[in-house]
């Protein structure tokens, strides 16, 4: 299992080494500010990936947990005066609790009865935001939340410089834990019973605890996302529980490919500056989404693996033989 | 040389599922009027075949001719229009309708639904227990009595051939004979019968010809009149190493 | 707990239980039969709202009220059939076919809402009521357009259950909802029967858009509320049986309205949610639902 030489770990090790060198040519604050957005995005497709794709949870609630990390950071911040810093995480931990709430009735549950559970959960916290709005903002949404500082650097007057490395890291370190992940023995228990239920709880692999495990971990990435994105643009709205956002994500997911962590990461790039760049042509601030939402459909009828499918793809983390699929089958596999 | 189209005609059927044939190229008849059996070990590819000319699955090459016309492009329910009925193995049925709509529904297909009153008299003559019964939802029956619901089922799609995939499986013997002698009324309409049976002297009685399916061919074809016994028949099956 | 409370708990939440009834029925048929769950379905019921607005409103007349609700109907069982054919039949031989639904339909649902959104714009219609008034029931005073749904309600239902148990076609649905392979072998077009199935469904959802946008105001999203509900009564009552889901709804219904006048509008849909948790946590099947197909 030597990933030496690994064509696409050079791949991405370059990658990496022009993202952190992108703020150092490009000036542009808004260009910045996409690839902010991208990143955070990145993160909550990619940690989605895990429960869906990895752990094949029918889980469609997790933009909520991004949502959870959005308002629990900003509360923080702002009502209980929390250092931003804390608050993310804070953030992330409370999307976790929330994940642990929903995993109760979720891990006991087969098929479509997972997909309304987590769906309605997701309604529910926008509810929940929207009615309790003397302390949310309701649809107004929260505002002037108080944003990071670091040994006095002052994050809000270098264009973006600053948050641009911090999203970076936060992608960084959230895609090096997802794959660590999925390559350990859990990872590999999660994916046993997602390929294999039955025979997996009879190999000893406690179900429900895996699968609580799995949303949990997944949660605190979407919520940490959530947590930065609230300090970043200092202002929450229940926007981030809406159909356009879950659309846009999980169109993220599935054009990047349920089969890996990299695909997600980077189709929320590719999508996030599409999408930002669509909202500028007149018209189609709104009607972008019905793009979206085309987009999403085509992938599935044509290149249900993702985009990332139809590149060669080295088979290191799997044994020979088993491509990665998701539960109960593969998308794209004939009945 | 016929002077007639046969009732059904394979010619190098191949068949199978996902990426294997299971049939080797079958090539068997049976006559207007015939009354057919194969039999053979299991797994061996005699429900396959009933699904491949049913079209429940798709052959690969070979051809099916039912009464003189090709089959290739004709989908499940034109053929169950035709009147090639397919009553299939241990069929589950509908588990929640009752055993009467069962049998109204069946007469589903224009031509059917001609002789529905019929039919429905006939197979409640057939099977009075299904008459006594015909309130009861199919998730209730007993083994037998659905059998027997099946094969009703098949009678009230107008048949102008029926096959059969084991319609004794797992009956007790007295059950067996009931439904032996249904099967030998319903023949004796002049209806075309391909039979599958795994039990011999069952098969026997009620047939005039069998073929022998093993591994997807057909090993061998006996006429009723012709003298094979029982052990010639365990060779066939147990590849000659049956013990005496 | 006066009569008079009983009552305006008893009374709105049967008008409630009545919509949610029109609503969960046809998510219910589409999943018995297609074995799918079209989250596009509010999406349908606002459509046919706006479609019928858009027709009764330009005209200006009442009696092109009943013009707009036929057209608006057929309009949307058109659609139906379009979403049947692009998002659910291509993937039919696939073992997957309920989390590619899921999403496709969802895909669906957001481009109906932005569709409506741009076409109709966001700010908020009202469908004329057919019958004006109010209507005293049992010591409580509702529109009569409520009274209107309460009674037609049951009627479409009647209706429905009535063709699925009697007629040749429904009772084919019924079949292939059970045993497709069988079916087929019975001589029954099972792909023909799903456009049917969800044609029908499709149709139900835009006379219950229809009917709610008389007494609600339409917006591009009216619909989704009434689908998460929907979820939850199919949740409670069990998605397969048609009868466990109507009386689900019902109940469910009774529940919000009595939940809404003790804890207000705005913690009864959570309240409702924790109780959702706490049976499933005991019946994972639903409160009266059998085991899941």
């Amino acid at each position: 299992m030597s990933v030496a030489f690994n064509v696409r770990t050079l791949a991405v090790v370059a990658l990496l080494l022009v993202g952190l060198l992108v703020p150092l040519v490009v000036q542009d604050t808004y260009i910045r500010h996409l690839f902010i957005v991208a990143f955070i995005y990145a993160v909550v497709a990619a940690s989605w990936d895990l429960s869906l794709g990895y752990a094949g949870i029918f889980n469609f609630g997790h933009v909520a947990f991004f949502g959870i990390g959005v308002y629990a950071t900003g509360l923080a911040a702002k009502l209980l005066g929390i250092d931003p810093w804390l608050a993310m995480v804070i953030g992330g931990l409370a999307a976790s609790a929330a994940a642990a709430l929903v995993a109760l009735p979720v891990v006991r549950l087969q098929g479509i009865y997972v997909v309304l559970v987590t769906f309605a959960f997701s309604q529910l916290v926008l509810q929940v935001v929207i009615s309790q709005s003397a302390v949310t903002g309701g649809t107004q949404g929260l505002v002037r939340v108080p944003t990071i500082e670091l040994f006095g650097y002052n994050f809000l007057r270098d264009y973006k410089f600053g948050y641009y490395y911090v999203a970076l890291l936060l992608l960084v370190l959230t895609v090096a834990c997802l794959r660590w992940l999925v390559r350990s023995d859990f990872g590999l228990s999660i994916r046993a019973l997602r390929d294999n239920e039955d025979y997996g709880v009879s190999r000893g692999i406690p179900i429900g605890l895996q699968r609580l495990k799995v949303l949990m971990f997944s949660a605190f990435f979407a919520g940490l996302a959530g947590g930065f994105y609230v300090i970043y643009l200092r202002v929450a709205s229940p926007e981030v529980f809406s159909f356009s956002t879950v659309s846009l994500i999980l169109s993220m997911v599935l054009v990047g490919g349920t089969s890996s962590i990299y695909g997600p990461v980077f189709a929320a790039l590719g999508l996030t500056f599409v999408s930002e760049g669509l909202a500028n042509v007149d018209g189609l601030a709104e009607g972008r989404f019905m793009l979206v939402a085309v987009a999403m459909i085509v992938v599935l009828l044509f290149l249900p693996g993702g985009l990332a499918s139809a590149l060669p793809r080295k088979r290191l983390e799997q044994p020979a033989g088993t491509g990665s699929r998701m539960r109960p089958s593969s998308l794209g596999e004939k009945a | 040389m016929k002077p007639k189209a046969h009732a059904l005609e394979l010619r190098e059927l191949r068949a199978g599922y996902d990426a294997y044939d299971v049939l080797q190229g079958i090539s068997l008849h049976v006559g207007a009027g015939e009354r057919v059996g194969l039999f053979g070990p299991n797994g061996h590819g005699k429900t396959t075949l009933l699904n491949a000319i049913s079209k429940i699955i798709v052959p690969r090459s070979g051809s099916v001719s039912f009464m003189g016309e090709a089959l290739e492009s004709l989908s499940a329910r034109r053929i169950v229009e035709r009147g090639l009925i397919h009553v299939p193995q241990a069929n589950q049925l509908f588990p929640d309708m009752e055993i009467m709509e069962t049998l109204e529904l069946a007469a589903f297909t224009e031509r059917a639904r001609r002789d529905r009153n019929a039919n429905l008299d006939y197979v409640l003559g057939l099977f009075p227990r299904l008459a006594e019964r015909r309130r009861q939802q199919c998730k209730t029956l007993s083994g037998g009595e659905r059998q027997m619901l099946s094969i009703g089922v098949g009678l009230m799609c107008a048949p102008r051939m029926l096959m059969l995939d084991e319609p004794t499986l797992g009956l007790s013997p007295k059950l067996k004979q009931e439904l032996a002698s249904a099967i030998g009324e319903i023949s004796k309409r002049g209806i075309p019968l391909l039979l599958i049976e795994q039990d011999i002297s069952f098969v026997l009685s009620l047939v005039d010809r069998m073929y022998f399916v093993d591994h997807g061919e057909i090993a061998r074809e006996i006429d009723r009149g012709s003298d094979v016994d029982h052990e010639e028949i365990m060779d066939m099956y147990f590849g000659g190493h049956a013990a005496p | 707990m006066t009569a008079d409370t009983i009552s305006t708990i008893l009374v709105s939440g049967i008008v409630l239980g009545s919509v949610y009834a029109l609503m969960a029925s046809g998510l219910s048929l589409v999943w018995t039969t297609l074995g799918i769950f079209n989250f596009a379905h509010g999406a349908l019921m606002t459509l046919g709202a706006y479609m019928a607005w858009t027709i009764s409103d330009a005209a200006g007349l009442d009696l092109w009220l009943a013009a707009g609700i036929a057209i608006a109907v057929a309009a949307v069982i058109g659609v139906g059939i379009l979403m049947e054919r692009l998002l659910i039949r291509p993937f039919y031989d696939r073992r997957d076919i309920l989390l590619i639904t899921v999403m496709t339909t969802l895909a669906a649902m957001i481009f109906l809402e932005k569709g409506m959104q741009l076409a109709w714009g966001a700010r908020l219609k009202q469908l004329r009521p057919i019958v004006p008034g109010n209507v005293n029931l049992l010591g409580t005073t509702i529109s009569a357009q409520e009274a209107l749904i309460v009674v037609l309600a049951p009627v479409l239902l009647g209706l429905l259950w009535f063709f699925l148990r009697n007629s040749r076609i429904g009772r084919g649905i019924r079949a292939v909802g059970q045993n497709p392979a069988a079916a087929k072998l019975i001589g029954i077009d099972v792909s023909g029967l799903f456009i049917v199935t969800f044609a029908l469904s499709a149709g139900l959802a835009a006379l219950t858009g229809i009917l709610l946008g008389s007494v609600r105001l339409v917006t591009p999203t009216f619909g989704a509320e009434p689908l998460v509900k929907a979820l939850i009564i199919v949740i409670f009552g069990g998605l397969g049986s048609l009868g466990g889901t109507i009386a689900a709804a019902y109940l469910i219904g009774l529940l919000e309205a009595a939940l809404i006048f003790f804890i207000g509008i705005y913690w009864a849909p959570s309240m409702i949610f924790v109780l959702l948790i706490a049976i499933l946590l005991i019946r994972p099947q639903g409160l009266l639902g059998k085991v899941e197909r």
